[in-house]
């Protein structure tokens, strides 16, 4: 029996629990397990058992706050030293800027240096539609409309150029991607540039906002009706029976089984509770400046009466 | 026909600085075309590996046997010549050796004037010089494209320690008077003779210095059998308005009249990839010591990740090295600060956000 196959047996023979009682003696197994049960009390006041080392105890939020410490999961592109490296990196860039937690469906203010612009700052309020790639790479959409005009911008979390960023409304929506609201009335767009931050709880859960957003006319950008988008009020108003067959053709039930590629499509738990182990130390000392920052900045500022 | 009328072109003598050069595709067969080189039972490796039926006991004290026999320990190797010893001079025309490198990634870096560049990460791991043949005794069976090469020696660089008891002993024997352990790649550079080096001096990435300009030479990511769309970037035909099953095909491939043939150098379907190719010019942004790893400009190194690359001085003549690099290499510890060395233009991600002067 090679190496390999004798691990496994050692594993699994820890792993099960068995319940059968073997005695080679002439004694009932009754009594083999009184026995046995007296020398488990017997045995720990004897050996002091050593200190075991533990590791931080990682929030279980930490895979949604700050996805884009998880590399992609294409197994080709992967290499442990790059991705060390890379998270060194990103750990040195929030040291000197505060890169908030925010979702898809959060309403954020990004004040970025513009070398053609007056004062060479610009600042865009738009609301959170996509968050897309992993590592220095991450990235963000903020859709606003101005003026009867819609626009998007693309920032990449880790550019330096970018001077602060606000979350002035925290909250959660009922789909991972907003891109729909590009077809929607440009009212669920449409966010004040001077609206005030939104203060949230410390320690309370963040919001989920079950807005249904209504679409206009056809036609689309995209084929909403094969997405099975939950946020979406009015979709089945501008759909043909035409588009309701081939969408119910489209439709793929059996991916909520399949096991494969939900593994090839994100990293395993345990390899994520090693690479936030890594950054926790540092991310939570960022986490408790934030806070006192925020309290300090609530102090400051008085409120006016009349 | 273009041949006449290029040749009236040139009987006109134009003025000395414009020369008419034409280049046809059936002359540019050496680039696509696929180099022989030795097979590889030529000189073999890795031995055959039988099935010992070793208990796990066993196989655990033979490796802490080959442990404390050959494991790292810095008395065994060979003395390496120290730097004032071998007084070598650079000077522009001289060659110094390469590195083996593996490609291990890419990411982005942001210049200080914001603009955002693509890096590959290049990772220079254990690399150890195992023979110096001088000039007058190279006499190589597959002849490098170098000029002068009776003028230079050649240095046998390895990288990748493996166990030798996975070795032939023809393969292992390479290593034997090179105080390191038998490694699992090797790699030839062409070097003058002032750049020669030692059996057993590390090479690490401190070899280059922040700024210079390298080149990279890898192995393509093999494609398989490509169309003509892929391989040679045709257009193909519409995908509607009566297009009868010809979409991602060549179309013509020849026409008629006295040369009424395929010419040989048609572009047509074939095996894509797989090919050594060097990109020339490649900056080197930033170096990390401790990781031997070497962040350079852009992402089109050959190969995929976990490929292995050799790293060579440039040649272009407008990027080659003006100062002296280390030379032939570079000896001692590099700076035990910790931190990586960046050129000058990028910006360090432990600096502030990156803002405009108002002028």
């Amino acid at each position: 029996m090679n190496l390999s196959t004798r691990v496994m047996l050692n594993r699994l023979t820890q792993q099960c629990v068995y319940k059968r009682i073997v005695t080679f003696s002439t004694k009932t197994a009754e009594h083999a397990i009184e026995n046995q049960e007296e020398q488990k009390k017997e045995a720990p006041p004897t050996t002091p058992t050593p200190p075991v080392n533990r590791k931080p105890i990682i929030p279980a939020n930490y895979r949604f706050v700050y996805p884009e410490f998880l590399p992609d999961p294409k197994v080709e592109w992967r290499n442990l030293v790059r991705e060390k490296l890379e998270r060194l990196d990103m750990l040195d860039r929030r040291k000197q800027i505060d890169l908030p937690e925010f979702y898809v469906g959060s309403v954020l203010a990004v004040t970025s240096s513009d070398p053609h612009a007056a004062g060479k700052t610009s600042r865009f309020v738009g609301i959170c539609i996509n968050r897309d790639r992993c590592g220095l790479r991450a990235r963000f959409i903020l859709r606003n409309v101005i003026d009867h005009q819609g626009m998007e911008v693309v920032y990449e979390l880790y550019d330096p150029t970018i001077q602060k960023i606000e979350v002035l409304r925290l909250e959660k929506r009922l789909d991972d991607s907003l891109l729909y609201l590009r077809d929607a009335l440009p009212e669920y767009s449409t966010f004040d540039e001077n609206m005030e931050a939104e203060p949230l709880e410390e320690g309370a859960p963040v919001p989920v906002n079950d807005i249904k957003v209504v679409l206009r006319p056809r036609p689309w950008l995209e084929r909403w009706e094969r997405q099975n988008l939950r946020g979406v009020a009015n979709i089945d108003e501008y759909l043909k029976d035409k588009h309701r067959l081939s969408a119910a053709k489209m439709q793929k039930p059996w991916e909520k089984y399949d096991m494969m590629k939900d593994y090839r499509s994100s990293i395993p738990e345990e390899e994520q509770t090693e690479i936030f182990a890594e950054v926790h130390t540092e991310l939570h000392t960022l986490e408790l400046q934030r806070k006192r920052n925020k309290r300090k900045r609530t102090f400051i500022k008085p409120k006016q009466l009349a | 026909m273009m041949r006449s009328v290029i040749n009236q072109f040139l009987g006109l003598r134009l003025s000395g600085n414009c020369s008419v050069m034409v280049t046809q595709v059936r002359d540019k067969g050496h680039l696509s075309r696929p180099r022989q080189r030795n097979p590889q039972w030529f000189l073999r490796k890795e031995i055959t590996k039988y099935n010992d039926l070793m208990t796990a006991e066993n196989k655990q004290f033979v490796n802490e046997v080959g442990t404390d026999n050959y494991g790292v320990k810095k008395d065994n190797l060979v003395k390496t010549a120290e730097p004032s010893a071998n007084e070598a001079v650079w000077t522009p025309n001289l060659r110094r050796c390469g590195v083996i490198a593996r490609k291990i990634g890419q990411y982005p870096l942001w210049l200080k004037n914001g603009e955002r560049i693509r890096t590959t990460l290049l990772q220079i791991a254990d690399n150890h010089v195992i023979k110096y043949i001088p000039p007058e005794e190279y006499l190589p069976a597959q002849v490098p494209t170098v000029a002068n090469l009776h003028k230079r020696g050649c240095i046998l660089v390895g990288s990748e320690t493996t166990n030798p008891a996975l070795l032939t002993k023809e393969y292992a024997g390479i290593f034997r008077n090179s105080g390191v352990l038998p490694k699992k790649n090797l790699a030839r550079f062409i070097v003058s003779p002032e750049a020669q080096l030692e059996p057993g001096t590390p090479l690490s990435v401190n070899h280059f210095r922040i700024g210079d300009f390298v080149d990279v030479r890898g192995k393509t990511v093999d494609h398989g059998f490509q169309g003509v769309v892929k391989r040679h970037g045709f257009k193909g035909m519409p995908a509607s308005h009566g297009v009868t099953k010809t979409h991602r095909r060549a179309g013509n491939i020849g026409g008629g009249g006295e040369k009424g043939r395929v010419w040989p150098g048609t572009k047509m379907p074939g095996h894509m990839g797989n090919r050594w190719r060097k990109i020339k010019g490649l900056r080197v942004w930033r170096i990390n010591s401790k990781y031997n790893v070497m962040w350079v400009q852009g992402s089109s190194v050959p190969g995929p990740t976990g490929g292995l690359v050799y790293i060579y001085d440039t040649i272009l003549p407008l990027r080659r090295n003006k100062e002296a690099p280390p030379f032939p290499t570079f000896y001692g510890e590099p700076q035990q600060d910790g931190d990586d060395v960046w050129y000058e233009k990028v910006h360090n991600f432990k600096s502030e956000s990156i803002t405009y002067e108002n002028e």
